[in-house]
């Protein structure tokens, strides 16, 4: 179903704002105190890269960021994986296009490419914020508990 | 004091049983999601479902989108309105703009994939090619919407602007020759 093999145990994450909102980061929190509780599912937060599994990358890359972005992915240890919360972080938002921002994980990862960084696993989580609950669904698709609902959809229209 | 410090205090004070009936009254707040359904309610907004057989293709809705989240790409045989799923906002302006109310909000949430291409969507039009110059004009779908609104398009509906403007300016033309004439 995914990657999550490597995600088999607790998850320690460690969240890293690329210049969002704060709508989203507010959410995360709210997914960590009592009433979410991620903490059910093992996941913690950490304060260095060091000890992360999982980056959560909230907003959509501002030009200013970018090299600490990358400083933080290099120093997080193999395997990594990336979960992209927001609209900003998964497809730039409202700010795709603007000219201090890079666009998000998916122009992210070109540059990683290039730069021959390597990540195990990008998850991508929308929403504008996320839900608490989206998050709450994403570790769970992580850890093999839920299906993914979501695909591809070509509509044809019928003459 | 933590919480540890705290809750010693506490035992202390009260003797292990009467802590345990203190945090027993205080009951559980803990949201059992996912094995329970989630907190949304009516007002919240989701992802949208764009119904194809109602979609004119207009593009009214991708004019109106905040992020692009809707782009509408055209080549010689089709158009194709693009949903990415990633960047919409669930603002629900392009429930609004729809003209014939194609695009509808849901409740969904639960969108997280590990694969981007998940989260597009696409309807494919087929094009009216103009009858003069076989240029794409418009969308089957929209011909046969103005075509019901009003009888009268049938004349220059399936025809190239261009050939269009040609069309009336030949018209104009052969009135005032008609007028030098006489
Ligand atoms: S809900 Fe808003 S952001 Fe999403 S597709 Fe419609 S107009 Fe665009
Ligand atoms: S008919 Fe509605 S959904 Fe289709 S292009 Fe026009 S506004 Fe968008």
């Amino acid at each position: 179903m995914s990657n999550s093999k490597y995600l088999k145990k607790s998850i320690w994450v460690f969240h890293l704002n690329t210049g969002s909102c704060n709508a989203c980061d507010i959410e995360i929190l709210d997914v960590l105190t009592p009433y979410f509780d991620a903490e059910r599912f093992g996941v913690k937060l950490v304060t260095s890269p060091r000890h992360a599994d999982v980056l959560l990358l909230t907003g959509p890359i501002t030009q200013e960021s970018l090299p600490k972005v990358i400083k933080v992915i290099e120093a997080t240890p193999r395997p990594r994986i990336i979960l992209a919360l927001g609209s900003c972080a998964v497809g730039g938002g409202i700010w795709h296009d603007t000219y201090s921002t890079i666009g998000g994980v998916p122009e992210l990862l070109k540059i990683l490419d290039n730069l021959r960084i390597e990540v195990d696993g990008v998850y991508y989580v929308p929403g504008c914020p996320v839900r608490p609950e989206s998050i709450i669904y994403a570790i769970a698709l992580i850890k093999g508990l839920a299906e993914k609902k979501i695909s591809k959809k070509v509509k044809k229209v019928a003459r | 004091m933590g919480w540890n410090g705290l809750f010693k205090t506490l035992v202390k004070k009260l003797g292990p049983l009467k802590a345990l009936i203190i945090a027993s009254e205080a009951g559980r707040v803990t949201r059992k999601y996912p094995f329970e359904p989630p907190l949304i309610s009516e007002e919240f907004r989701g992802k949208i479902e764009i119904d194809e057989n109602k979609c004119i293709g207009c593009g009214a809705c991708v004019n109106v989108c905040p992020p692009n989240a809707l782009t509408m790409e055209q080549d010689n045989d089709t158009k194709v309105l693009k949903y990415f799923i990633g960047r919409c906002i669930y603002c629900w302006r392009c429930i609004d703009v729809c003209p014939t109310g194609a695009i509808r909000g849901t409740l969904e949430f639960e969108l997280a994939t590990n694969n981007i291409d998940d989260l597009h969507e696409m309807v494919v039009h087929e094009v009216v090619k103009c009858r003069v110059c076989g240029k794409p004009v418009t969308t089957i779908a929209m011909k046969d919407f103005v075509l019901e609104k009003t009888r009268y398009a049938e004349e220059y509906i399936d025809l190239d602007p261009y050939c269009r403007k040609e069309k009336f300016i030949k018209a104009i033309e052969g009135r005032f020759g008609y007028r030098e004439q006489q």
